[in-house]
């Protein structure tokens, strides 16, 4: 029996990660205008945040098509016997409609396919995603492994300190956290994802005390199975503070990302979140 | 796609019998919107009993005739209209109808040309019309409707599905029009009342009767957040009196004259009809001098007496189950429109005006945290004397009351800010006394007399600066006491620093401290925010 993971590219788990753990990642779109890329494939990091910031257009996104999806699930079937799904919060994207229209498209075939809502999006899918390569590659089945993920689910916890809710709002994707809109001082908000939504936590008015919450987020966990910090555009700052982290995890083993260029199109520059998968009680 | 060329007066008459179905399936949703022009939570109602009314006179009519269909639903409007918005809404049907006369069958450039008589006829009947209401949205639905059929037009369909998101962009738009709509968050009742009739009619045009069972209209949503809770706007408008209704029977009657009589005995005037009925509707402190001043031009018919006073309690309740269940409310203690402002828009559930000179009463903060949608409050008293006003508060009500003992509107908006939205209540209450540390003080006023307080000589009206509380540095500008005042700080370890400029301040001259701050400080953040409180030159917090 062999069993393959698929997830998108919003789980911020890179092309390059991809690769070293054996599974394949959906790029979803982004769109400046009439131009469409493939998520961090046709564009990179840097060079979307340097357009971000200068193009008039603001930049749209679309999920992957059944198409995108079919034709991974193809090329996996030639070799797997079954196939696990894991994609973002279907409260966010219809990835995940996309992901299941695919999976009907395979009825016929011998290989089993199994399409997750994770409910989560950035490294806090990431990193039900990695654990589920852990145990996939421990001999875990397909029954298995979505079973473990299920159980994961909730153990995976995200915040996301953002330096405006501007991208967020423009994108039409700011959920619960509309209240936190229109805020006649300059605040910055802090952001987590919750029954699938965007939901806010708090609101600071300065970085350091934006990373001072961020800390307090992590150390509220007793027992961290994985931790993962990611940045946009402040490589140095997010090191700095994994460090910072090592009081509480080992600094070595945190996974470090960058956020995607769709994801981008939603936080902007300047957005430090850190992920938490609690270990199992 | 369906078109339809020309309707008959039947077609018409269903098409209203459609609306009014449709309309009844969200008129307690609209009762909810009504804010204006007095917030008595029966808009909905009132449209749609006036729109039964309308379609019954219509299986009246003599004929099938698009005229005498329309004549006899602008008959029924105008006998059946109930409130401020039937009244308007009859008005719209009477210009309907006077557009449509002599016509057996209606095209669509008829019923645009009728729309715009309906506009006309809407204002007309309105003694002083105020924009941004059901007024706004049929105007702007006649001119969407004359633009379309100047661009193609002859299908129907395609006019009422125009009219309609004219209607929709209309209505959206009420609350930048109207402020207390915006205030309130919602959109305006009638407008939105409006919109569901013509959808409902566009319904019956396309043949989706069926699909119309088991769907429901939708409530077009203010995009605006909320500034204010609803209990807070009728503040200085109390007492609303009685609304007062009659349909007036006679012989040559003068709705001018009736008009003119009538205009200073109340607000919300309308007086609609023609020499032998008016529908009068008015919001008066003395009903019977506008009754006794009635019965003597004619016979008086439907007579109807409310006390809004009563009407807007009950608006009030429905108000409150209709906001959302929020798990605390935080009440603040704040002076300022500026800073009434911002703390609304952190999110506060109620301000209770107050401060320096003018402490709140506990009666005040009681009856305050009685109407806060959540059982567990948390006062923001942003004052040392008011704190242990706000301490009594828990003697005397069975909700959770924490009051977080900030002295200034500095420590109050870090503390509203550590609010966190995912921690329980004493998680929370923990959190935010915490936060008043984090926060340093600054306050510039005027000395009300001369005195000495340690080594400070101070004269009557010299500017003075406290921080946190203690009285550090006297000079004559308060620009240069607030810069002696900030000396005293480290300010090294500050990150932002805020200025909130007094009523009787110039932004110019905190604009300017901020620049010269920054220019010795570059690593500081620093902001500037009209607060607009008495007796205060400059509040300025340091985080």
């Amino acid at each position: 029996m062999v069993v393959r993971i698929v997830t998108d590219s919003l789980s911020d788990i890179t092309p390059e990660l991809a690769k070293e753990l054996g599974i394949d990642t959906v790029p979803v779109y982004v769109r400046f205008g009439k131009e469409v890329y493939k998520d961090r494939i046709e564009i990179s990091t840097d060079e979307f945040y340097r357009r971000l910031v200068h193009d008039v257009a603001f930049p749209t996104t679309t999920q992957p098509s059944p198409g995108d999806f079919l034709e991974v699930y193809k090329r996996l079937a030639k070799e797997a016997n079954e196939i696990l799904v894991v994609t973002l919060s279907s409260k966010l994207s219809g990835t995940y409609q996309s992901a299941l229209q695919a999976k009907g498209l395979m009825e016929g075939e011998k290989c089993r396919i199994e399409v997750i809502d994770s409910q989560k999006v950035v490294m806090g899918l990431g990193l039900i995603v990695t654990s589920a390569v852990r145990a996939a590659k421990a001999g875990a089945n397909l029954d298995q492994l979505v079973d473990l993920v299920r159980k994961a689910i909730p153990r995976s916890h995200s915040a996301m300190f953002f330096d405006t809710l501007k991208y967020l709002a423009k994108g039409g994707r700011i959920g619960k956290a509309q209240g936190l809109l229109g805020s006649l001082l300059a605040v910055k908000p802090i952001l987590t994802v919750k029954d699938g939504e965007i939901s806010p936590l708090t609101r600071v008015r300065s970085r350091t005390a934006g990373l001072d919450y961020l800390y307090k987020f992590v150390a509220g966990f007793p027992k961290i199975e994985e931790l993962a910090v990611e940045h946009a555009t402040t490589p140095d700052e997010a090191e700095q503070f994994a460090k910072r982290l090592g009081a509480l995890y080992p600094t070595d083993r945190i996974i470090r990302a960058t956020v995607s260029p769709v994801i981008g199109t939603y936080v902007g520059p300047h957005v430090l979140s850190v992920s938490v998968l609690e270990a199992a009680a | 796609m369906k078109q339809v060329g020309e309707i008959s007066g039947q077609d018409l008459r269903e098409m209203f019998a459609a609306a009014t179905n449709w309309l009844e399936k969200s008129s307690a949703d609209i009762d909810a919107l009504n804010v204006f022009p007095v917030p008595d939570g029966d808009t909905g109602t009132n449209m749609l009993l006036t729109m039964r009314s309308t379609v019954e006179e219509a299986f009246r009519a003599p004929d099938h005739s698009a005229s005498a269909v329309a004549k006899a639903m602008a008959k029924g409007a105008l006998m059946g209209a109930r409130g401020n918005s039937g009244v308007i809404l009859s008005q719209i049907l009477r210009g309907l109808a006077h557009g449509l006369e002599g016509k057996e069958k209606i095209n669509a450039a008829d019923l645009a040309e009728a729309l715009e008589e309906s506009s006309a006829q809407a204002y007309r009947g309105i003694s002083n019309p105020t924009e941004g209401t059901i007024l706004t949205v049929i105007k702007d639905v006649a001119h969407a409707a004359r633009e379309k059929v100047a661009e193609n037009g002859s299908d129907l369909v395609a006019l009422l599905e125009t009219a309609v998101a004219a209607a929709n962009e209309s209505v959206a738009n009420t609350p930048k029009l109207l402020k207390v709509l915006r205030e309130a968050g919602v959109v305006d009742a009638g407008g939105q009342g409006l919109f569901t009739i013509l959808e409902g009619a566009l319904h019956y045009l396309t043949g989706e009767e069926e699909q119309m069972r088991f769907r429901k209209p939708k409530i077009i949503i203010s995009d605006l957040p909320a500034t204010k809770l609803p209990a807070m706007i009728a503040d200085d408008e109390i007492p609303y009196g009685y609304c007062t209704e009659f349909l007036l029977k006679g012989e040559d009657i003068d709705t001018d004259k009736i008009r003119k009589k009538m205009e200073k005995k109340g607000e919300s005037l309308i007086v609609v009809g023609d020499e032998s009925a008016v529908r009068i509707h008015i919001h008066t402190l003395d009903p019977g001098e506008v009754l006794s001043f009635a019965s003597g031009l004619g016979t008086m018919h439907q007579v109807s007496v409310r006390n809004m006073d009563e009407q807007h309690q009950g608006f009030l309740e429905m108000q409150k189950e209709r906001a959302p269940a929020i798990d605390t409310a935080i009440i603040a203690v704040v002076s300022g429109d500026g800073l009434a402002d911002v703390f609304t828009s952190l999110g506060v559930s109620a301000i209770i005006p107050g401060g320096q000179t003018m402490n709140p009463s506990t009666k005040d903060l009681l009856q305050a945290s009685e109407a806060a949608a959540s059982d567990k409050i948390i006062i923001l008293p942003n004052n040392k004397n008011i704190i242990p006003t706000a301490g009594q508060v828990q003697e005397l009500t069975k909700k959770t009351i924490h009051v977080i003992p900030a002295e200034t509107i500095p420590q109050g908006i870090a503390a509203l800010l550590a609010f966190d939205y995912e921690a329980n209540f004493d998680t929370n209450t923990q959190l935010m006394d915490k936060a008043l540390e984090n926060v340093r003080t600054i306050e510039i006023t005027r000395a009300v007399r001369a005195t000495q307080i340690g080594r400070l000589k101070i004269q009557k009206k010299q500017a003075i600066g406290f921080l946190d509380g203690d009285l550090v540095a006297v000079g004559d500008s308060p620009a240069e006491v607030l810069n002696r005042t900030l000396r005293k700080v480290n300010l090294n370890k500050a990150e932002v620093i805020t200025i909130y400029c007094g009523a009787d301040t110039q932004r110019t001259e905190a604009d300017e401290l901020a620049r010269e701050i920054k220019e010795n400080h570059s690593h500081l953040q620093m902001e500037v925010v009209r607060g607009g409180q008495p007796h205060y030159n400059f509040i300025v917090s340091i985080e």
